[in-house]
């Protein structure tokens, strides 16, 4: 069926590989793409073109036991494509709601996103919340203690974050990583959207032959 | 337009990308400009006689084999009728929309993303006009369509018309033309239109090209993802510019089922290739591929053959398909 034979493998020792579907979501210009480009090639670009519709591209961060494998979805912040959402979360086994610091709008729509995630998506799915453009701290409307109060409220990963200076990007990633459970089943919602853990000595298997 | 062959960037003010073919481009335009020379002259004797642009089959067939550069703006302003639009609403619309009232929420929103649009082409850096111009067009068009207002990816659009057009009046029309009567409600803010196209192109390729629709399922992979800026954006953005522009060419004067053939016949010339990416992100990263390559860079041949590859798509089975999948999203949607 679909992985015949196709997942990568690290050339290291045993240790599984997990793979995850990460979305993110929040308003347009918070710097979404920003993040992506920089956790996945280290580039920035001052004018980051909008995006439309979504953009995918995977990345993998190593755990001391665990390659963690993220499949990322870029999606366009602006409110109308709103309903082309659900199908880039539907399945998602982790978000990062961004928000722009220097923008309190920015933020209110941010808090709806995570409402609409732990409506909507998968229950357990692993929320964070990042707060974008902490470069920009003398432009800061969004206190940081105000953000944290309200990711501990809800139970998300919080870190205020820079695209521009690489503050953080890796950081919030890899404390995705260690959130999201690696060995029991996640319940996605959709085929594509579980975790697939992908042992050395195991035959591919299945979308479906989640970490077990 | 020969040298833009050796020129790091384009007619059109674009960079071309780092890793930019230019083996296999010169090749390709070697030949291209025989037509690019034929075609003009075609079209200088069409034109200079002052023969009608209305629809007839000389024209279609004229439009489909391309419309020379200089001659675009003036020809897609006619075949797509967007001068009678012009002759209804009167000549000065577009100047008592700039000096109308404006709302400032829409100025802004629009402004976020002049410096996000095209920002590898020369003329859409900040010191060139054109980042203004494009605003302008812009919030006219938002305020006029207030139904519409402002949608992003119409920002490459208007972008891309002003870049060929020259003109920001006749970019405000063509615009115009394009969201209210080319294409079928795909920048409202449900954004409607695409949702259901999307489903239609699902459909056209569950009966064209089985094989590869049963393998994107198994993948797992929606085809919202791979296909939402093919629709939005037109292909701008999406394939090489000359391709674009000769999509373009059609689409104003056959309407929007053009787009339906180009994407089908980009996902059928690749069958072989998409059947092989066997897990996820590799079936997603060569469906960008598929839109690179030395295929479609061969603007002539890929043109020839998006009215051979796909088979017969009669407008009317696509309308029938429209009708059928919005109301099934209809039905679908109080979960």
């Amino acid at each position: 069926m679909a992985n015949r034979g196709g997942a990568q493998r690290p050339n290291g020792g045993p240790g599984k590989i997990c793979q995850f579907k990460l979305v993110l979501l929040g308003e347009s210009a918070v710097g979404k793409s920003s993040l992506v480009l920089r956790f996945v090639k280290g580039q920035f670009h001052e004018y980051q073109e909008s995006t439309i519709g979504a953009a995918f591209l995977t990345q993998t961060v190593c755990l001391e036991d665990t390659t963690v494998k993220f499949e990322i979805w870029d999606t366009a912040g602006q409110e109308r494509y709103h309903s082309l959402a659900p199908m880039y979360y539907r399945g998602a086994q982790a978000a990062i709601v961004v928000y722009d610091i220097t923008n309190q709008d920015t933020f209110g729509r941010a808090k709806t996103w995570v409402k609409e995630l732990q409506r909507q998506a998968s229950p357990n799915i692993v929320i964070a919340l990042a707060g974008n453009k902490a470069d920009l701290a003398n432009k800061r409307v969004v206190e940081y203690d105000e953000a944290q109060a309200y990711a501990e409220e809800n139970g998300l990963l919080f870190m205020e974050t820079s695209a521009k200076t690489a503050m953080n990007v890796n950081e919030i990633f890899l404390a995705i990583a260690k959130k999201l459970p690696k060995n029991e089943q996640v319940s996605g919602a959709g085929s594509s959207g579980q975790t697939r853990r992908l042992v050395e000595s195991e035959q591919q298997k299945a979308p479906g032959n989640c970490c077990k | 337009m020969a040298s833009s062959v050796f020129s790091k960037v384009d007619e059109y003010g674009f960079e071309r990308p780092e890793d930019f073919d230019y083996e296999t481009y010169e090749d390709f335009m070697s030949q291209y400009l025989v037509v690019l020379a034929k075609r003009a002259k075609k079209w200088h004797e069409l034109i200079g006689e002052g023969k009608s642009l209305k629809r007839s089959l000389t024209v279609k067939r004229y439009v489909r084999k391309g419309i020379p550069g200089e001659h675009r703006g003036m020809v897609w302003m006619t075949v797509s009728g967007a001068d009678i639009m012009r002759e209804e609403l009167g000549h000065d619309w577009y100047q008592r929309l700039l000096s109308g009232p404006k709302d400032q929420e829409i100025i802004d929103t629009v402004k976020m993303d002049l410096p996000r649009t095209y920002p590898d082409n020369i003329f859409f850096n900040a010191a060139d006009d054109h980042q203004i111009r494009l605003c302008n067009i812009l919030v006219a068009y938002a305020h006029d369509n207030k139904e519409v207002g402002y949608c992003q990816g119409l920002n490459y659009i208007a972008g891309l018309l002003l870049l060929v057009t020259k003109d920001d009046e006749t970019t405000f029309w063509l615009l115009k033309v394009l969201v209210e009567r080319v294409l079928p409600k795909y920048y409202t803010r449900t954004m409607d239109g695409v949702i259901t196209d999307i489903a239609v192109l699902e459909e056209l390729v569950r009966a064209k090209v089985p094989d590869v629709y049963r393998h994107v399922r198994n993948v797992g992979l929606p085809w919202a993802v791979i296909t939402t800026k093919w629709f939005i954006c037109l292909f701008a953005e999406v394939l090489p510019i000359e391709t674009v522009l000769r999509v373009w060419d059609c689409l104003f004067y056959e309407g929007s089922k053009i787009i339906f053939r180009v994407c089908i016949t980009l996902i059928k010339r690749n069958r072989e290739q998409l059947l092989q990416c066997s897990d996820f992100s590799s079936l997603a990263e060569c469906f960008k591929e598929i839109t690179h390559d030395s295929l479609v860079m061969q603007c002539h041949d890929f043109m020839q053959s998006i009215f051979k590859t796909p088979g017969s798509l009669p407008a009317s089975s696509i309308s029938r398909l429209r009708t059928k999948l919005a109301q099934h999203k209809l039905d679908q949607q109080p979960r």
